[in-house]
């Protein structure tokens, strides 16, 4: 409730007691990046959540399979079946699929975009696809700053500060803006030396491996940034059979996922960047559901507004919240 | 003079054969040699006994795969279902290890994946579809299984009794890189040591011929990928071990890596001639271009460029030496 709350502040005049009085039936579609994902369902749970507030809503999940063509035909097919009021998307190209949505607005379906704003500019949150209803997201290079910033924080008092970068994959473009926002940052203190870079693909396994290779010609890190939890769980493991102490080596993430809350309440890790999909999910369905209505939907709903976590979460913090348990599970 | 002139000149034609021969023959070793050195000078952190350790244990799950695949290919078949199979086999160990038993899970990877294995001999050989659409079709299948089996969520498994296989070691060697060897040895014996082997070879190199001299050419096919099934899953269940984690998406391509480091390798794609050394060189090539630019960090943007050169030189190398046979 306490996210249906602040969503009413963000959307004006949002109702789903509105939305109960009426008897159309709304149909929402969501189109997953890939529907085997758990972050993809964290957000399609939290649709579906959503979805279950109002009586006359149903929604259906469509499997994007980490392909930019398979969701742009996804998004055709379901404007040409016309089966659906409204789209929420989590694309897999935020430039190649504009047009598709523009062909989908241009029909009369509300589209939603989550995690990424889709368009050329990904720091730019307002709508870049004429009649786009909303994008429920933050701009990367903001979690990544933070996160910089807490790495030069640690590195204070070292000198050389080795960091090993783990990134996604340098293609995406959401990733290449995360390690401009790293380099910017840590490029800016002299005493801080990027040692090397790996991809981990966002497979712990994959991760592993770069970790292994990158430990042979540095194994004296101090801190191990990437954007993403999966890197963490298989660098840790690298970091380990090497013979390394952890809890010497600062350790940050991104995604906030249950894997990461525990490890990082355990001490082993340090931070995470905070991403909420459930709730993602929830005000992006909320926001749709009021535009099919006829209500006024904010352009951009910031995802980092949409819980009671703060953007980097910390081993200080989650001592603080015991009780405080991840949106997704990894 | 003459018998001098004889001994020291010897025939240009006969040199280029045997060069070509050889290449052909060992282009793909070449070609690792040259890297080796290489790197070597690159980076002193090459080669160490831990980085070349490190390479062949990150490499022992493709390589294991590459092994029995590579009697697939020699049999005149194509699996595509190795990732797949590779998949459903890590989380259901993963499962298996956190809801029964951790040693049962070891187990139970390479048995799910010797049975995927046979349901796709079974499927080729009692409808006559060729291997390759076969493959494809159980490959989304097997994958559906996987995700259903997690839901799509990642399955943390941190047990001791299951981790060993793929953290252990035993003085500086892994483990997994001792089952890797071990399995090669299984594989070339069967290859080159058996009648079954023999048969491979029949069947892949005329499978009309082997069926006329009374060779069960299905049941061999239907064995051929049981080994390819049952690769597939004990590789699962080292990388879940590995990582301590069971991922639905788990193995995605890597049938093609697997693919690609027997066919650069050398063994024939048409079937009937190759061998299971080669595959293993073939995974290891690749597996050193990766090494390399990690440890050298070198931007990732030109890995997929360099790996794709190195794999067209080595092809080519091979396929020119053939021709001037």
């Amino acid at each position: 409730m306490k996210n249906i709350m602040k969503l009413a502040a963000l959307t004006t005049a949002l109702s789903p007691v509105a939305a109960l009085a009426q008897d159309d039936q709304i149909s929402i579609a969501y189109l997953a990046s890939s529907s085997q994902n758990g972050f993809n369902q964290s957000i399609y749970d939290g649709i579906q959540r959503a979805a279950a507030e109002y009586d006359n809503v149903s929604v259906e999940i469509f499997d994007g399979e980490f392909s930019a063509p398979v969701q742009f035909t996804q998004v055709e097919d379901l404007v040409a079946g016309g089966r659906f009021d409204g789209m929420v998307v989590t694309p897999n190209d935020t430039v190649g699929i504009a047009t598709a949505l523009e062909e989908a607005t241009a029909a009369g379906v509300k589209v939603a975009a989550t995690l990424f704003p889709i368009g050329p500019d990904l720091s730019n949150m307002q709508p870049q696809v004429e009649g786009l209803v909303t994008t429920v997201a933050s701009d990367p290079a903001i979690g990544a700053t933070k996160q910089a910033e807490e790495v030069v924080e640690f590195c204070e008092d070292r000198d050389p500060c080795k960091v090993v970068i783990l990134i996604g994959q340098l293609v995406f473009p959401f990733d290449n803006v995360r390690y401009e926002a790293y380099q910017s940052v840590l490029g800016a203190h002299d005493n801080i030396e990027i040692v090397a870079t790996g991809e981990g693909n966002y497979s712990p396994d994959t991760s592993l491996n770069a970790m292994q290779d990158i430990l042979q010609a540095n194994p004296d890190l101090d801190v191990l940034l990437s954007n993403a939890d999966q890197h963490l769980m298989g660098a840790e493991i690298a970091i380990l059979d090497a013979g390394l102490d952890l809890e010497e080596i600062y350790v940050t993430g991104g995604g906030l996922n249950q894997i990461a809350t525990d490890a990082i309440r355990a001490g082993q890790w340090d931070s995470t960047i905070a991403m909420l999909p459930r709730s993602i999910g929830e005000a992006a369905l909320h926001a749709l559901v009021a535009s099919v209505t006829g209500e006024e939907v904010e352009p951009w709903i910031d995802e980092s507004t949409l819980g009671d976590v703060p953007a980097i979460v910390t081993h200080e913090w989650l001592l603080e919240n015991p009780e405080f348990e991840a949106e997704w599970q990894g | 003079m003459t018998d001098t002139y004889l001994t020291d000149k010897p025939d240009p034609k006969i040199t280029r054969a045997s060069v070509g021969q050889f290449a052909q023959q060992y282009g793909v070793l070449i070609i690792i040699v040259a890297l080796l050195i290489g790197l070597s000078f690159a980076s002193d952190s090459f080669f160490t006994a831990r980085n070349l350790l490190n390479i062949l244990n990150q490499s022992a799950p493709l390589a294991i795969i590459a092994c029995a695949l590579t009697l697939v290919i020699i049999g005149g078949g194509f699996d595509l279902s190795t990732g797949a199979i590779f998949g459903v086999a890590s989380v259901s160990a993963g499962y298996i290890a956190i809801n029964v038993d951790p040693y049962l899970a070891i187990l139970a990877g390479p048995v799910i994946g010797l049975g995927l294995g046979a349901i796709n001999g079974l499927i080729i050989t009692g409808f006559g579809v060729h291997s390759f659409l076969v493959t494809l079709a159980t490959s989304l299948v097997y994958r559906g299984v996987a995700i259903l089996i997690t839901g799509g969520a990642l399955i943390p498994v941190r047990i001791a009794e299951f981790s060993w296989l793929g953290r252990e070691r035993i003085g500086m060697v892994n483990v997994a890189v001792i089952v890797l060897v071990l399995f090669m040895l299984l594989m070339m014996f069967l290859l080159n040591r058996t009648t079954f082997g023999r048969k491979v070879f029949a069947v892949g190199g005329n499978e009309e011929a082997a069926l006329l001299s009374g060779i069960r050419t299905n049941l061999i096919k239907i064995m051929t990928f049981c080994l390819s099934g049952g690769a597939a899953g004990l590789a699962g269940v080292i990388a879940v071990s590995r990582i301590s984690m069971a991922e639905p998406q788990a193995g995605m391509g890597l049938e093609l890596e697997a693919i690609a480091a027997v066919i650069l390798g050398g063994t024939s794609i048409m079937g009937g001639s190759g061998a299971v050394w080669r595959s293993v060189s073939g995974v290891l090539l690749i597996a050193l271009i990766g090494n390399g630019f990690n440890i050298l960090n070198v931007n990732p943007f030109f890995k997929d460029l360099t790996t794709g050169v190195i794999i067209v030189v080595a092809v080519a190398l091979a396929a020119s030496a053939s021709r001037s046979r």
